[in-house]
């Protein structure tokens, strides 16, 4: 048994005999008063304390339990990680470690270039590649994820039926743990699996469909139908409405996605072309100045495209080949699903935080707009998002602490693979420190520090940064 | 006695069934935004639960179903029939006359397929490979979730029970301390005055910015040195103490009148039952929210019990002994997916049981 063992062993004799004896000695119970007798004797040390210093020696015997544990369970080893970090060799007794200075430090800095973690030393290698697979996972993920928490918490914010049910939806994966989510997923993205069966049924549905004779008329009929009455909604009587204007925008990404008109000078990306003049109309229609000319101008490029489509190849798709998606290396499947999953499994808790900050905006102020007949775009800007701001901000900053930490996730779905695709930080220090045959307590610890200062600047750079409208 | 509706004032059809709020003259149509809006909802739920779904609906298939990854829902099986005391598909064979019998492949499949009929499994004939069907039934395949759970068919590896009460154990444990002691700490910082009280205020709010992943290795150092590691105790106590539910509880006990607290010294009540008697019945609201906080955190904590508990395999978790099972039987899907079922179903009745409560109690309190 440890020092620490038998010192906890003594205090627990100490609180259940002694408290037993003093109670005793100092109150009379009778048979019937055995609960009361027990919970006094769960406070004692705070009953002794009153006895003591009076009244006010309460608070501090009050606060001793809650303070104990985090003095010794989280500032403790905030300092001992120090301590840890410059000292070397697999002992697990504290004291038994020798000293090796900043050793561990430049293990990790020992790079030819510190932006390319090839260059450096194995320890430096394995740090570096993981930061910045993390930094890249940050980066990506928590734009993605409070942008969909935020669109989800105005949608159940709006005067729908039914919002209990959403928004209960929406949250349960948060209940689910890690690595049920990631058996789920595992299932869902096998290669015989759910998706890639989906997939190519999909794929050949397409393909029959288009094989049927007169399909390709059709299609072009229905499409210049929903197009043209698409476009008379969108150039209502007064303003643009955002809403058809959005289905517009969307339909015109689908068409030049689909006319391909970059593939006249040998290029890929007309997808992306598509979805930037789709964004592009959409902000101009917000704007409200141009709308009328933007929309018309569009509507003219889209008749264009319709025409110039030709739907045999539009729909000649090749015979579908199922992906590996958590596997196959270099294809940057494995991280998508992996930014996917992490949204997936932790949106829904934003969202309430968010829906939450919604609620609190005053009605009246929407009604007012009303009055003045602004744009739902306009209020957003101009009402909601001032006010939703501070809430926005803590979501900012507590996903961002806490998609650094990713790693059950991670660890479950992928394991750091393809090879060191999506190997992030955290679990290079527990790979490091847990679970290797030759744990190296100090590198780990070194690690831990530098992830800690990292994390530390990305808070206060981005609290810095929205300190008017911060709340935290 | 409600008067007779008016005739030609009715909304029409197609106004009542599209409304969204408010009575005949009020009536506001379901506009394009509407649709979008339940259009994006209904996606979005499409996408969190058609996961779940598929797995729930694979865990009751038959291996030979999950094996040979068969997409449809339903957990449709291939009958299979003992023959020599080995366990054989059973085919239906389509014979040119249109004749259908059961037979059981009796060699490789080829092009012509060496087959015997169930009755008589030694009169060994051929027939063409594009003549046999699958011989299907609608069976629901229990032993998926018997057999890990009562330990047949050489499943001895999965022992449910155990990791289910450690789990139980651990989960009720801690959120019982954690509620003790952060109730006790925001007694103390909402209900006196005391020199100290804005250092103390302000190391719980420093904590709250230390993510735990950060003080792995030196944690395992401090509950290496106190002997708890290993055991369940070293998962339960270094969480136990929790900024949030000290904040939560305390902005909650700030509304209690302070005049309630004098009349009981009045009475001559000691400062603990103070506590006991008045302040703990009156925070039960937020008490009940910390516990469901407490309660999903536990259950699904997963790197530090990873850390603690992983050599025994008698202390491990429910999520711990998934993982082990998932890794060791990485095969064996119809097992793995019986036993995620398994695990998830706990933490879903407790959501569906009290999901109000849980979406407003986070959202109006829970931080973190």
């Amino acid at each position: 048994m440890t020092p620490a063992g038998i010192l906890m062993t003594a205090l627990g004799l100490l609180w259940g005999l002694g408290g037993t004896v003093w109670l005793l000695r100092h109150r009379s119970y009778t048979a019937a008063q055995v609960p009361r007798f027990l919970m006094d004797l769960l406070g004692f040390p705070v009953e002794l304390a009153q006895s003591v210093f009076g009244r006010g020696g309460v608070p501090y015997a009050l606060l001793l339990p809650n303070m104990l544990i985090f003095g010794l369970f989280t500032f403790a080893p905030m300092i001992l990680n120090v301590y840890v970090s410059m000292t070397g060799g697999p002992s697990i007794a504290l004291f038994d470690r020798p000293y090796v200075g900043w050793d561990k430090y430049a293990g990790l800095f020992d790079c030819e270039n510190l932006l390319v973690p090839k260059t450096c030393s194995n320890a430096g290698y394995n740090f570096w590649t993981g930061m910045y697979n993390t930094l890249w996972f940050v980066a990506i993920q928590v734009p993605v994820m409070v942008g969909a928490a935020l669109l989800t918490a105005l949608v159940v914010n709006r005067n729908i039926r039914g919002r209990g049910f959403w928004r209960a939806m929406f949250f349960y994966p948060v209940m689910l743990s890690p690595v049920v989510i990631a058996n789920i997923w595992n299932w869902v993205l096998h290669r015989k699996g759910a998706l890639n069966a989906a997939l190519g049924d999909t794929t050949e549905a397409m393909t029959a469909l288009a094989g049927l004779a007169g399909f390709d008329i059709a299609a072009t009929v229905i499409l210049a139908v929903v197009l043209m009455v698409v476009t008379l909604r969108s150039l209502g009587p007064d303003a643009p409405p955002l809403a058809w204007s959005f289905v517009f925008a969307a339909l015109l990404a689908a068409l030049v996605t689909w006319a391909n008109p970059l593939s006249l000078i040998g290029r890929d990306g007309s997808g992306w072309l598509g979805v930037g003049l789709g964004l592009l109309l959409l902000w101009i229609v917000a704007q409200g100045h141009a709308a009328r000319p933007a929309l018309y101008a569009a509507a003219a490029v889209s008749a264009i495209l319709l025409l110039s489509i030709q739907f045999d190849a539009v729909f000649a798709f090749d015979r579908y080949r199922p992906v590996n998606w958590l596997v196959t290396p270099k294809t940057g499947w494995a991280f998508f699903w992996l930014v996917f999953v992490f949204c997936w499994s932790h949106m829904g808790f934003y969202m309430l935080i968010l829906l939450a900050g919604l609620q609190a905006i005053p009605a009246d102020l929407y009604e007012a707009a009303k009055m003045d007949a602004t744009s739902p775009f306009r209020a957003f800007r101009r009402i909601t998002l001032p006010l939703v701001m501070p809430t926005l901000t803590v979501v900012v900053v507590l996903s961002l602490i806490r998609s650094f930490q990713i790693f059950d996730e991670v660890y479950l779905l992928t394991g750091g693979g393809p090879g060191r695709e999506t190997f992030m930080v955290v679990q290079n220090i527990y790979e490091v420190a847990f679970a290797s045959d030759k744990p190296d307590y100090g590198q780990a610890a070194a690690g831990s520090i530098l992830m800690a200062v990292v994390i530390a600047v990305f808070t206060f750079l981005q609290l810095w940064l929205t300190r008017r409208q911060s709340d935290l | 006695m409600p008067p007779p509706p008016r005739r030609g004032a009715g909304m029409s059809l197609a106004t009542y069934l599209s409304r969204t709020r408010g009575n005949r003259e009020t009536a506001e149509r379901i506009g394009l935004q509407d649709v979008l809006a339940y259009g994006y909802l209904v996606l979005g739920v499409l996408v969190i639960l058609v996961p779940v779904l598929w797995t729930l609906f694979s865990s009751i298939k038959s291996e030979r179903a999950v094996d040979s990854f068969d997409t449809r829902v339903l957990p449709i099986a291939q009958v299979e029939t003992m023959v020599d005391g080995r366990s054989k598909p059973v085919w239906s064979w389509t014979a040119e006359d249109g004749t259908q019998r059961l037979v059981t492949k009796a060699g490789p499949t080829r092009k012509i397929t060496d087959v015997a009929t169930l009755e008589a499994p030694d009169q060994v004939f051929q027939v063409p490979k594009e003549a046999l069907a699958p011989h299907e039934e609608l069976r629901i395949a229990t032993e998926n979730y018997l057999d890990p759970i009562l330990k047949r068919n050489g499943q001895e590896t999965f022992n449910f029970l155990t990791y289910l009460g450690n789990s139980v154990f651990v989960t009720v444990a801690a959120t019982l301390i954690t509620l003790l002691i952060n109730a006790m700490a925001a007694f103390a910082l909402s209900k006196y005055r005391f020199r100290g009280r804005l250092t103390f205020t302000l190391l719980i709010v420093a904590t709250l910015l230390i993510p735990a992943s950060i003080i792995l290795v030196s944690l395992f150092f401090v509950v290496w040195s106190f002997g708890i590691f290993g055991s369940l105790w070293g998962v339960i106590i270094p969480a136990a103490a929790t900024p949030t539910g000290v904040f939560l509880l305390r902005q909650y006990m700030l509304t209690i009148p302070d005049e309630l607290l004098e009349a009981a010294r009045m009475d001559a009540a000691s400062e603990w039952r103070i506590f006991w008697r008045i302040i703990i019945p009156l925070s039960l609201p937020a008490l009940s929210v910390l516990a469901i906080l407490s309660v999903i955190w536990r259950w699904n904590d997963f790197l530090w019990p990873l850390i603690v508990l992983i050599s025994d395999p008698g202390k491990h978790t429910l999520q711990l002994g998934l993982t082990q099972f998932a890794g060791e039987f990485n095969s064996d899907f119809h097992y793995i997916l019986a036993m995620t079922v398994v695990t998830l179903i706990p933490i879903t009745l407790v959501f569906v049981w009290l999901q109000r409560f849980i979406t407003t109690g986070i959202a109006t309190t829970g931080l973190k």
